[in-house]
């Protein structure tokens, strides 16, 4: 599918500034509308015949000819239907100065990793996420100790006194998130987290226009294993921070039962900046919604010998100066 | 690499060091300035003119000709220099016990107290002090070699006065008691050396800082600098373990805290204490006013 302009006929794409589907070439706000592609090869724009760069699991892109967005509907209906979608909330402007602010005072990164011919080249993804629910029971029954010392005379006294702890809880976790895209690194989606559910909406295929979109790649039985992991991480600590006062709480024995579990597929948009130096791919996440940035700039060698030389030979300079300096005025 | 990336290389570099380009500016200005005035200053004639030129009086004849000419030298260098006047007397008289006292008119039968005012006098009389004649900057080291009462003192004035403390001044009269019995040009070219490089350091001369420091400074702080702004920051995890809890924390259905048992340890406790101790550094080292009214410190060494 693709959405037009009514007025102008030009690509309508959805705005996070004006959190309304706009057109860029006559300015018109929700003046969109769907033309579903039909037939015909995907790899194909339907606009200019140009061709299309669609990997396995691409469901959203741009015509690389024409820069029209176009949405394939089998990728994001049916099985593949998203169920909610966190909408942009940064546009690429605003993601461009949280960079800049981020790194503005990284010295000794290239000279161009924050030019605007650079940062231009930012593209903004949606990557699919399984999200699980998990209504659980948690158990905690261990021993505590409380010390307490005093002096009487020359003589030094510690008491320590044994009590037996337990906790019952139950703990309803929401929309614990896993990345469903095997592209994208774990470790990095785990860190672009958290994201703010409130904004949260029902899925409608206009919010992908305009950026860049992949299906699941692994069904969530497959990735379930890393929710339920964070969850167990979780119950353990928050039973932990339940129990206070103590000077040692014993291992004891834990339960954490899963009373009914759920999981849902949605979609969390990113911005991806890949930075290239020496041959090498840095690449830049950052959280679409919250401006969460993940990644860590190259270091120019050349810049760190010449700036730090400079400021070796200027501090020189300046102690040699004030020595010359004492000496001659006083 | 192109032009452009050249040219916004240069840009990034001087904006990011302009403050230090400045201040570089700035203190070259000012260390030109400085050179002037001290080129100028050199060269001023010394404003008291009413002392005698001579500074080395061997009445003790314990110098040769030449040791007294290359010391006057050396005077005059340093009294160039440090602007101020450094005078030696050396003599063989008696000072102590009530004989000396009715032969030569001394104010005690004192040894320390006739060696002070010999000194004192003979500074105030012919009027030293390199930029006035009374109470003018500078110093005397009278040495009496008279067979059992042999031993110096040295007695300042002005700006050596305020600068020289208890310890400069046995400083300067220990390098001389290292060398008079065998040497003693040696002895009083080091009571001119150490009187020298006391005014210096009061004048700066070794600078604010230390050779060492001027160089290791730098290289220590383009170090961490260098560590400092290499240091990258990963992102961090911030979620907490109540981010995807319903309601933000859980629903507490149980919990108990029942007390089982106790246990008491003891032990002896080990006491112990400890002291301090004080100085004497700060200027002013042995003030004292002479018969001629004027100020001056000083302090003397009997061997």
């Amino acid at each position: 599918m693709i959405f037009v302009c009514k007025n102008c006929g030009g690509n309508v794409v959805y705005s996070p500034e004006k959190h309304s589907m706009f057109c860029p070439y006559c300015d018109s706000v929700k003046s969109d509308e769907r033309r579903d592609l039909s037939g015909g090869e995907i790899s194909v724009c339907p606009n200019c015949g140009g061709e299309i760069p669609v990997e396995e699991h691409t469901s959203a892109t741009q015509c690389p000819y024409c820069d029209n967005y176009m949405i394939f509907n089998e990728r994001v209906e049916g099985a593949y239907a998203p169920k909610k979608i966190i909408p942009f909330q940064m546009g690429k402007e605003a993601c461009k100065n949280s960079l800049r602010e981020k790194f503005k005072k990284f010295t000794f990164a290239p000279t161009d990793f924050l030019s605007e011919a650079r940062l231009d080249s930012m593209q903004g993804h949606y990557v699919p996420f399984w999200f699980y629910s998990y209504d659980t029971s948690c158990r905690y029954e261990g021993e505590g100790t409380k010390v307490r010392s005093w002096r009487s005379g020359n003589m030094q006294y510690t008491e320590t006194s044994y009590y037996r702890v337990y906790r019952d809880m139950d703990i309803d976790f929401q929309n614990i998130p896993v990345d469903a895209s095997v592209q994208m690194p774990d470790d990095v989606m785990d860190l672009i987290a958290p994201f703010h559910y409130g904004q949260m909406e029902s899925f409608k295929p206009e919010f992908m226009s305009g950026f860049y979109g992949e299906k699941y790649n692994m069904t969530s039985d497959i990735v379930e294993f890393r929710a339920k992991n964070h969850m167990q991480e979780d119950a353990h600590k928050l039973l932990k921070d339940s129990i206070s006062g103590y000077a040692t709480v014993s291992p004891g024995r834990r339960e954490v039962h899963v009373k009914s579990s759920e999981a849902e597929y949605g979609l969390i948009p990113l911005w991806k900046y890949n930075y290239q130096y020496n041959g090498k791919a840095y690449p830049f996440y950052v959280n679409g919604q919250t401006g969460k940035i993940v990644g860590i700039p190259p270091i120019s060698k050349k810049k760190v010998w010449g700036y730090t030389g400079t400021l070796w030979g200027c501090l020189t300079i300046i102690m040699i100066l004030l020595q010359l300096i004492s000496v001659w005025m006083l | 690499m192109s032009d452009d990336i050249k040219k916004e290389i240069r840009k990034q570099y001087f904006h990011y060091f302009r403050f230090w380009f400045i201040g570089i500016g700035i203190l070259l200005v000012i260390t030109a300035i400085a050179g002037v005035k001290h080129v100028i200053e050199i060269n001023v004639p010394r404003p008291n003119l009413s002392a005698p030129t001579e500074r080395v009086y061997d009445y003790a004849d314990v110098l040769t000709d030449v040791e007294e000419e290359s010391l006057r030298k050396r005077i005059a260098e340093v009294e160039r220099r440090l602007r101020i006047d450094i005078v030696l007397v050396t003599f063989n008289q008696s000072v102590e016990g009530e004989e000396a006292r009715r032969q030569y008119g001394y104010r005690s039968a004192d040894w320390e107290q006739n060696m002070m005012d010999y000194a004192d006098d003979f500074w105030d009389e012919n009027q030293y002090g390199y930029n006035k004649g009374f109470e003018g900057d500078g110093c005397i080291l009278v040495h009496n070699w008279f067979e059992g009462q042999n031993g110096e003192h040295l007695s300042t004035s002005g700006r050596v006065e305020d600068r020289f403390s208890y310890n400069d001044i046995d400083t300067v009269l220990y390098a001389v008691d290292d060398y008079y019995d065998t040497d003693p040009y040696r002895a009083y070219m080091a009571y001119v050396d150490t009187v020298a490089s006391i005014m210096g350091r009061e004048r700066g001369e070794s600078g604010t800082f230390s050779l060492g420091a001027v160089f290791v400074v730098p290289i220590v702080a383009a170090l961490v600098y260098a560590l400092f702004n290499l240091k990258q920051k990963p992102a961090k995890d911030t979620t907490t373990a109540s981010t995807y809890v319903e309601g933000g924390k859980p629903v507490m259905k149980g919990r108990a805290d029942e007390f089982i048992r106790k246990n008491v340890v003891s032990r002896k406790i080990e006491t112990s204490s400890s002291g301090g101790g004080g100085s004497r550094s700060s200027g002013g080292g042995g003030h004292h006013i002479s018969s001629s009214g004027a100020s001056h410190g000083g302090g003397s060494h009997r061997h």
